[in-house]
């Protein structure tokens, strides 16, 4: 048996003073659902720095390695050729030729590593249902989420101290 | 939340809400179809139907169909496919170099900009598949075990090069272009009341709701996309230009080819972008979003690029001289005074001193103006292309084997299809697709619009 | 059921009525005649159940679907009992020897499976060097001609040899006069054949030498064209006589003319040429002069005048000027010179036969001992016979061996004449011109299936024998005269032995071993009877003197020439030779009139030709009779002078004589008059000649010409002419440079100097680094590369620029050979030609950058201007096929490595792995790969030109090379199928390959060995040494490329 309240401000700076007046009361904020991203809620309700970079560099290396001892194999290890005269004895020495399809390959696999890796994250995926609060959310208006559960206050107290701030409309429901 | 220079022009004119963002974008998706965009698309679909009918021919009969002969193995495929790449530029450099130098401006082109960039490329791609002698075994370049043995591909080859280096940019382009549409099917979805398009809309947009954490990550998203967007933007050209820089055909044989080429490539892309957008903008009443000031920026991208394009050629013509290479200096004398000084001088004229008019404010700042420039480029760069391909192969080493080319009906017939497709495709594109970036347009809402400036200023 | 209410059909059922009741018993009002239909006894035999029904349709579904896809089988019949001599996938050669009244050659037919596909020279015993020429080596197309006759006809009816004997035997024993005209006869069997016949036998050649022989008779007492023994004259005089490609027996001239050019002996045989239009024999002279036709005469009759140290008058300074220099080196190599001239008229031939007297030539470079026994045509006997048919005398004409109907001069007089015999019978194989005029066509075999026995000179006896079952219900022309003739053994093949072996009966057809050695070798000794000529006797030359210095040339003489691929006009049908460009137009597909620059400036016609610049058409008119043909300009050719070329124009009122003789459209179609015949390639030449003193003048001294205003297409597969000073493509010095520095090593030679490179180095040690430091282009690598020495073989090839004559053999050769794609002329027009090997002709311009500066000419006009050939050109000849190259450029552009090099340093094709993205030919240097653009075998585009086509031209095709699919790129391969067989049998053997053991088509057919092939790691081999010649040069070599085919520097003697 929880509350969870869903307080709408008509602008993104309005919710971003109210934010951090909540949580300076000490109120946890769950989750923020905006049309645009809100430049500096991030630290307000404690989300930390995505680590989505990481792993594209990770996939670019993966990408590397691939390609180049792809082209080792097929060029230099299982059938050499006498292509133009051009050496095919050792890596090194063809490595001039490899490089722009191992530069291509390791942003092929970058790219697309990453927007993978993005999509499964957030659990966006073709034919998943919208979880905003309230359809306006991807037009003008912002939503912050607030439950009772995630909070040491009372669902009384939490309220009034929704009701100070400069919002929009507030929505209450109870989930069992 | 940033604040910038009061004296600068705003970005989004017109004393806009949030709302009326979504409203002006999303409105034309909801109601019915206007009158004008019918006629374009049937039109526009029939030169596809007639292009489409011209590839089918050349498949079914043979590349004999087009003018080429032995001496003259590439002419309008190839200038086409480089010509296409070449559009297909503008759009992720507009995106993805702007975003990394944070130029606000392109918010409101880069979504349409980067839709062209892909139908251009597909368009592009066409031309290597269909110019190949058999086409049905096309999949031999891409390096599968297969029957017959350990035949791999030859990786020395910068036609293969090409094929990894197109296949990356399209697909590339393609999510980086779509990951950010999903935040904005999401705002459809949620103002559809249709049930169908809801449906629909509803998947496209993967069930976004713009949680704090997901646009977190959308943000670190697009920056490392556009950070690796923007080498590959360089490399695509690049490479397309090795396919002759690295040959020995005198007029391909030329180091400056991969930085001459991509400049031409961002001069035509933004060419195209132009011609686009100032029709899109008049159509879909845009013009509080796509003004002046966007065009203007585009324009002095346009003097930059096509002025390197310019000293480009120069330099060509100097080398040739001074390599003291008979062969090499020959190629270029017969450039500008050959059978075919006709394509060189127009492409002189079209990219060297069109975009030179630039220079004063007035046409730069003029609609008509940019329209009518930005056609001529295109044309100009089209006839680039085609004088170094066909006026380089048409009187190379042996003299014996100097040829000729002459266009067939069927060259022609393709290269107007292909018009024909992408724009359809295009127009399917403004009708159903967000053509603004809204999430973007609406963090720049504060700091370049007009209304909120005018606060400031007050 | 929430719906308790309830309806009613009617009031009936309401009250339930009887009637209803019944009604309502049964569902439907009519019996359905179930029963019936069962009772039917049919259907109870039936076991088809529904079941089955259905599997049938499933079955006949699938089946239907997979004949679908199914690909055509292509039966292939194993031998039943296989004959002994042939296994299948192995050549086997036969000597023959080739005659068809002009062209005489010892061949070698290679048969596969019983069929001839190749035919090449006999040089182990044939005359000479017993070497071919295009028209021969395309030859064996002609077998395969599905236009010939099957069988014998009546009045274009076909009929049965039985009807044809009794009638012919009725007409030849009958009352009035038989004849039979023929070609020059050189078989002494055929000979007795007709004598059999007991009926007058004329003779006449289509291109006439009489004249010649006339005056060999008055001078020397022998009636008969002399041997010419080209390999002994150091000094050529030739007066419009095209001995490397027409002139009398040219295939035995080339190879030995070509002995003496050679420099490396330190002496250089020295050619002039005095000549109208350029012939191929023109361009290959140290000193070309241009005359008119008209002074051919003056021009002998100077030079005889410059011998006796008079001056010549009445001639142009400058070719006064070039009588006085041959002149003066014809003195200084007495015995070792030859003076020839083409011209058949007796004033002109009798002043060369005194030259060649006065300098002692008789005995030495040309003899009567054991003269020609071709070309004893006799113009003046023909004319009296056209005279007689046309009033009637002659009862029976039998034309054998060649078409007067076509090729006489009065052609119009003889078909009169020939409407006027009773009964005409014709022998020719296919239904030309005479045999469609005449009663009766006996179709004679083809050569290659023929008995016969040949001898070109007394002495030597050359065999003729079948190389296939005759394909048609043909019949030896010789069988049909002894069963015309009332001898009592009509059986030609006994005939022909009994020859030789009077009691040949044929059991003794294998065991006699002199005529099986004189079969295998194709030749055998004759009984030799040489004759005894006056060679002292003083030659009266004062009345041919007065009579040439009387002829008047008009404002435009014409000349008629014979092409090297066209022949007198019996090659008309053969798309391979039709296709074979003409070595000094490279025009293909046609016939055209050559003119002067400056002749058709002031006529204002359009000199350049290309895809679509058109030749503008001309009307010559001569006497009455006219031509209309193209115009096409011609460097060389003397100003007022046209040339017109023999040998076309066969097949005027749509004779079907061949799909290959007519024209074709932009869609391979027959083009065709208003009148719905089709139109014939070019016009007929002969009827536009001259007559003098009973002899036919294959001139004419006064034409008149006029523009039409019409284009015409001419398909060129070169349309540029010069070099552009490009001299590391082309080198060439003259004969005098090149001994001045004879010694020097390779590379160093003013005229083959190696090319080098400018380096940022110091390396000629001067302390500074300047324009002055260069490297060999040698020194330059990117990459270490796959070693080339002493890895086993590299095959290779070195190429003589200097003896090189442009003949196009090789070109024929190698498009037999390698199957390769007949295109038709709409295909060529776009330059879309399919030969592996080509050859480049340049002609030399006046004008050069340097000129350029000295003059103050700016470099744009002056490449202008170096793209016109001088007046009077010099000419190389430079065969070009794909250079092998160790580094080739197409080899790394190929995205599917369909290209690459093979360990024996090939640039092999793999065909089945190529995509066609023409990258490789766009990426070669020498534009030597070939592209197949369309279904050449299939596409209805070719359906008229490419032999693969009809299933009998098919049989042509060579079955170890694969005939290209559509889309793919093909090169020359340096004739890999013959490497393979070779190293096949050298394994076999147990042994190295031998140099020479292995040779390509192109090297192989070379007329002067200016082609060699062979092993360039192998130290001893030939093409090795010459490689290592300072002659030898790689074309382009500062590319980098190294190929293995090597030039040799062009040396002129002038």
């Amino acid at each position: 048996m929880k509350k969870v309240f869903h307080v709408m401000y008509d602008d993104d700076e309005k919710l971003l003073v109210a934010a951090r007046e909540l949580v300076g009361k000490g109120i946890h904020v769950n989750e923020v659902f905006s049309p645009f991203p809100i430049h500096g809620i991030d630290p307000v309700i404690g989300i930390k720095r995505t680590r989505l970079a990481i792993t594209s560099f990770m996939y670019a290396m993966t990408g590397l390695t691939i390609a180049v001892s792809f082209m080792w194999y097929t060029m230099i290890s299982d059938w050499p050729m006498n292509i133009g005269g051009k050496p095919s004895f050792s890596l090194l020495e063809n490595l001039p030729a490899f490089i722009p399809v191992t530069f291509e390959f390791s942003v092929l696999c970058a790219a697309h590593g990453m927007v993978i890796t993005y999509l499964l994250r957030n659990g966006t995926l073709p034919g998943m249902p919208a979880t905003n609060p309230d359809p306006r959310t991807t037009d003008n208006m912002f939503v912050m989420e607030i439950t009772t559960d995630s909070n040491s206050m009372n669902a009384e107290e939490l309220e009034t101290a929704i009701k100070n701030t400069a919002l929009f409309e507030l929505s209450i429901k109870e989930i069992k | 939340m940033q604040r910038e220079s009061a004296i600068r022009e705003p970005l989004i004119l017109g004393h806009k809400t949030y709302k009326d963002i979504t409203d002006d974008v999303v409105g034309p998706i909801m109601g019915p179809a206007p009158l004008g965009w019918k006629i374009m698309i049937t039109i526009s679909s029939i030169i596809a139907i007639y292009g489409i009918g011209s590839i089918l021919y050349l498949i079914g009969t043979g590349v004999g169909v087009w003018g080429l002969n032995k001496t003259v193995g590439w002419a309008w495929d190839i200038t086409n496919f480089v010509w296409w790449v070449g559009i297909g530029h503008a759009g992720t450099l507009i995106s993805a170099v702007l975003l990394l130098f944070r130029q606000k401006w392109r918010m409101a082109i880069n979504r349409s900009a980067e839709a062209m960039t892909i139908f251009a490329v597909i368009m592009a791609a066409v031309f290597p598949g269909i110019h190949m002698g058999r086409i049905w075994l096309a999949y031999y370049v891409f390096p599968l075990p297969n029957q017959f043995g350990s035949i791999w591909v030859n990786f020395n080859s910068p036609l293969l090069w090409d094929v990894f280096a197109i296949s990356t940019y399209f697909s590339v382009s393609l999510v980086f272009w779509y990951v950010g549409l999903i935040p904005d099917f999401a705002t459809i979805r949620d103002r559809m009341v249709k049930p169908l398009p809801k449906k629909i809309y509803g998947i496209l947009s993967f069930g976004w709701s713009g949680r704090a954490k997901h646009w977190n990550r959308f943000e670190e998203l697009s920056l490392v996309l556009a950070g690796i967007a923007t080498p590959l933007v360089f490399s695509v050209h690049s490479i397309v230009s090795m396919d002759f820089a690295t040959s020995v055909v005198p007029g391909w044989h030329t180091t400056i080819f991969p930085p001459y080429f991509v400049s031409g490539a961002v001069f035509s892309g933004f060419a195209m972008v132009q011609t686009l957008l100032l029709v899109m903008r008049k159509a879909y009443k845009l013009e509080d979003y796509i003004h002046i000031k966007h065009v203007e920026y585009m324009n002095i991208v346009m003097i930059v690029t096509g002025s390197i394009v310019g000293v480009a050629y120069l330099t060509e013509l100097f080398i040739s001289w001074y390599s003291g290479v008979e062969y090499e200096s020959y190629a270029f004398i017969n450039r500008f005074s050959g059978p075919y000084s006709i394509a060189y001088w127009t492409m002189m004229t079209c990219n060297v001193i069109s975009p030179q008019l630039f220079w004063f404010k007035k046409i730069r700042r003029s609609f008509v103006a940019t329209f009518i420039i930005s056609i001529v480029v295109n044309i100009g760069m089209w006839f680039e292309r085609y004088v170094i391909i066909v006026t380089s192969l048409h009187r190379d080493y042996l003299p014996s084997s100097w040829g000729e080319f002459i266009p067939t009906a069927t060259d022609v017939g393709i290269f107007i299809g292909t018009l024909g497709i992408f724009l359809t495709l295009f127009l399917t594109f403004t009708r159903f697709f967000p053509v603004l970036a809204l999430n973007e347009l609406k963090t720049i809402l504060k700091s370049s619009g007009e209304s909120y400036r005018n606060k400031q200023v007050k | 059921m929430a719906n308790n209410k309830k309806y009613w059909s009617g009031l009936d059922e309401l009250d339930g009525t009887e009637a209803f009741k019944e009604i309502q018993a049964k569902e439907f009002q009519e019996q359905i005649p179930v029963d019936q239909f069962l009772a039917d006894e049919r259907h109870s035999s039936t076991t088809t159940g529904r079941r089955d029904f259905l599997k049938f349709m499933g079955f006949s579904l699938t089946a239907a679907t997979l004949a679908a896809c199914e690909t055509p089988v292509i039966k292939s019949i194993p031998y039943t009992n296989k004959p002994a001599e042939i296994t299948p996938g192995v050549a086997n050669y036969y000597a023959s020897t080739y005659y068809d009244g002009m062209d005489y050659s010892n061949v070698l037919v290679k048969t596969r499976e019983g069929r001839p596909i190749f035919i090449k020279g006999n040089t182990s015993t044939g005359i000479g060097a017993g070497k071919v020429n295009s028209r021969v080596i395309g030859s064996v197309m002609s077998l395969y001609d599905k236009a010939r006759l099957d069988g014998p006809t009546q009045n274009g009816n076909s009929t049965t040899w039985d009807d044809l004997d009794n009638a012919m035997s009725a007409a030849v024993s009958g009352t009035g006069r038989t004849v039979v005209l023929s070609n020059t006869i050189v078989s002494p069997s055929t000979v007795k054949a007709i004598e059999a016949l007991g009926a007058e036998h004329v003779q006449y050649d289509a291109i006439s030498y009489s004249a010649l022989r006339m005056a060999q008779a008055d001078a020397f007492g022998v009636n008969a064209v002399p041997s010419y023994h080209f390999s002994k004259a150091e000094v050529i005089v030739s007066i419009a006589a095209d001995f490397l490609n027409s002139w009398l027996s040219s295939t035995l001239y080339a190879p030995d003319y070509a002995l003496l050019r050679g420099p490396e002996r330190g002496k250089q045989s020295k050619h002039f040429q005095f000549e109208s239009a350029m012939t191929m024999t023109g361009t290959n002279a140290d000193v070309r002069t241009m005359i008119k036709p008209s002074e051919e005469g003056k021009v002998a009759a100077g030079l005889l005048a410059a011998l006796k140290g008079a001056t010549v008058s009445n001639l142009d300074a400058g070719v006064i000027k070039s009588i006085n220099a041959a002149a003066k080196s014809l003195n200084s190599s007495k015995g070792k010179s030859l003076v020839v001239a083409g011209s058949n008229d007796l004033a002109t031939q009798t002043i060369v036969a005194a030259i060649n007297q006065q300098l002692g030539n008789y005995g030495s470079t040309l003899d009567l001992e054991r003269p020609s026994m071709a070309y004893r045509g006799d113009d003046a006997s023909v004319s009296d016979l056209v005279k007689d048919m046309n009033s009637g005398k002659i009862s029976t004409l039998i034309t054998y061996g060649c078409n007067p109907s076509y090729d006489l001069p009065n052609a119009d007089a003889f078909n009169t004449g020939l409407a006027k015999v009773k009964t005409s019978v014709c022998m020719n194989g296919v239904a030309d011109e005479t045999a469609v005029r005449s009663t009766f066509v006996a179709p004679d075999h083809h050569y290659l299936e023929s008995w016969n026995d040949l001898s070109l000179n007394s002495g030597r006896i050359d065999l003729v024998q079948p190389t296939i079952e005759p394909i048609f219900n043909t019949r030896a022309a010789q069988e049909s005269f002894l069963n015309w003739s009332s001898s009592e053994n009509s059986d030609w093949y006994t005939f022909l032995r009994r020859q030789y072996n009077a009691s040949y009966t044929s059991d003794a057809m294998y065991s006699d071993s002199d005529w099986n050695s004189a079969i295998h070798d194709g030749t055998m000794t004759g009984n030799d009877s040489p004759e005894s000529p006056e060679y002292t006797a003083a030659i009266d030359t004062t009345q041919a003197e007065r009579k040439v210095a009387s002829v008047k040339g008009g404002a435009f003489e014409l000349v008629t020439y014979v092409k090297a691929t066209a022949g007198s006009g019996n090659h008309a049908a053969n798309p391979i030779l039709q296709e074979t460009p003409d070595p000094v137009s490279k025009v293909t597909w046609d016939n055209y009139v050559t003119m002067s620059k400056s002749d058709m400036d002031s006529m204002g016609l359009n000199t350049y030709i290309a895809q679509e610049d058109m030749g503008s058409v001309v009307k010559v008119t001569v006497n009455g009779k006219s031509v209309e043909l193209p115009a096409f300009m011609q460097p060389g050719q003397k100003p007022g002078t046209l040339g017109i070329a023999l040998g076309y124009g066969r097949g005027s009122n749509g004779e079907n004589i061949g799909q290959a003789a007519f024209q074709t459209g932009e869609q391979g179609e027959h083009l065709t008059h208003a009148s719905g015949l089709p139109m014939p390639i070019g016009a007929n030449a002969y009827p536009l000649t001259s007559t003098s003193e009973g002899y036919t003048i294959y001139a004419n001294y006064d034409v008149s010409i006029e523009a039409t205003g019409a284009e015409y297409p001419l398909a060129c597969t070169q349309i540029h002419n010069t070099y552009m000073g490009r001299e590391s493509v082309v080198k060439e010095t003259s004969f005098d440079s090149y001994l001045a520095e004879a010694g020097k090593k390779k590379g160093e030679a003013s005229w083959n100097k190696a090319h080098r490179l400018n380096v940022h180095e110091d390396t000629n040690h001067d302390g500074v680094i300047d324009a002055r430091d260069k490297k060999n282009t040698s020194a330059f690598d990117l990459w270490h590369s796959h070693p080339v020495e002493e890895v086993g073989h590299r095959w290779g090839m070195t190429i003589d620029l200097t003896t090189c004559t442009g003949c196009s053999a090789c070109v024929t050769a190698c498009n037999i050979e390698n199957n390769v794609s007949v295109v038709g002329k709409d295909e060529v027009l776009r330059h879309r030609d399919m030969h592996w090997i080509r050859i480049d002709r340049y002609y030399a311009s006046d004008f050069s950058l340097e000129k350029g500066d000295e003059e103050g000419v700016g470099v744009i006009d002056s490449y202008g201007r170096m793209e016109d050939p001088s007046e009077n050109p010099q000419t190389v000849h430079m065969p070009m096929m794909c250079q092998h190259c160790n580094h080739a450029p197409c080899e790394t552009v190929c995205p599917v490595a369909a290209t690459t090099h093979s360990n024996e340093g090939l640039n092999q094709m793999t065909y089945n792995r190529c995509i066609g993205t023409r990258y490789c030919a766009n990426n070669c240097p020498y534009k030597v790969r070939r592209f197949n653009w369309f279904n050449y075998k299939g596409y209805k585009k070719f359906e008229h030109v490419n032999p693969a086509h009809d299933s009998l031209a098919r049989l042509i095709l060579n079955p170890d090379v694969t005939v290209r699919a559509r889309g793919v790129m093909e090169k020359c391969s340096m004739c890999v199928q013959r490497i393979q067989s070779g190293k096949l049998d050298a394994k076999k053997s147990g042994t190295p390959i031998l140099d020479g053991q292995i040779e390509t088509a192109c090297a192989e057919s070379c007329p002067s060995n200016a082609i060699k092939f062979g092993d360039l790691n192998d130290s001893g081999s030939e093409v090795r040494t010459i490689s290592e010649n300072n002659r030898a040069y790689h074309a382009l070599e500062e590319i980098g490329v190294k190929p293995n085919v090597f030039y040799m520097t062009k040396v002129r003697n002038s």
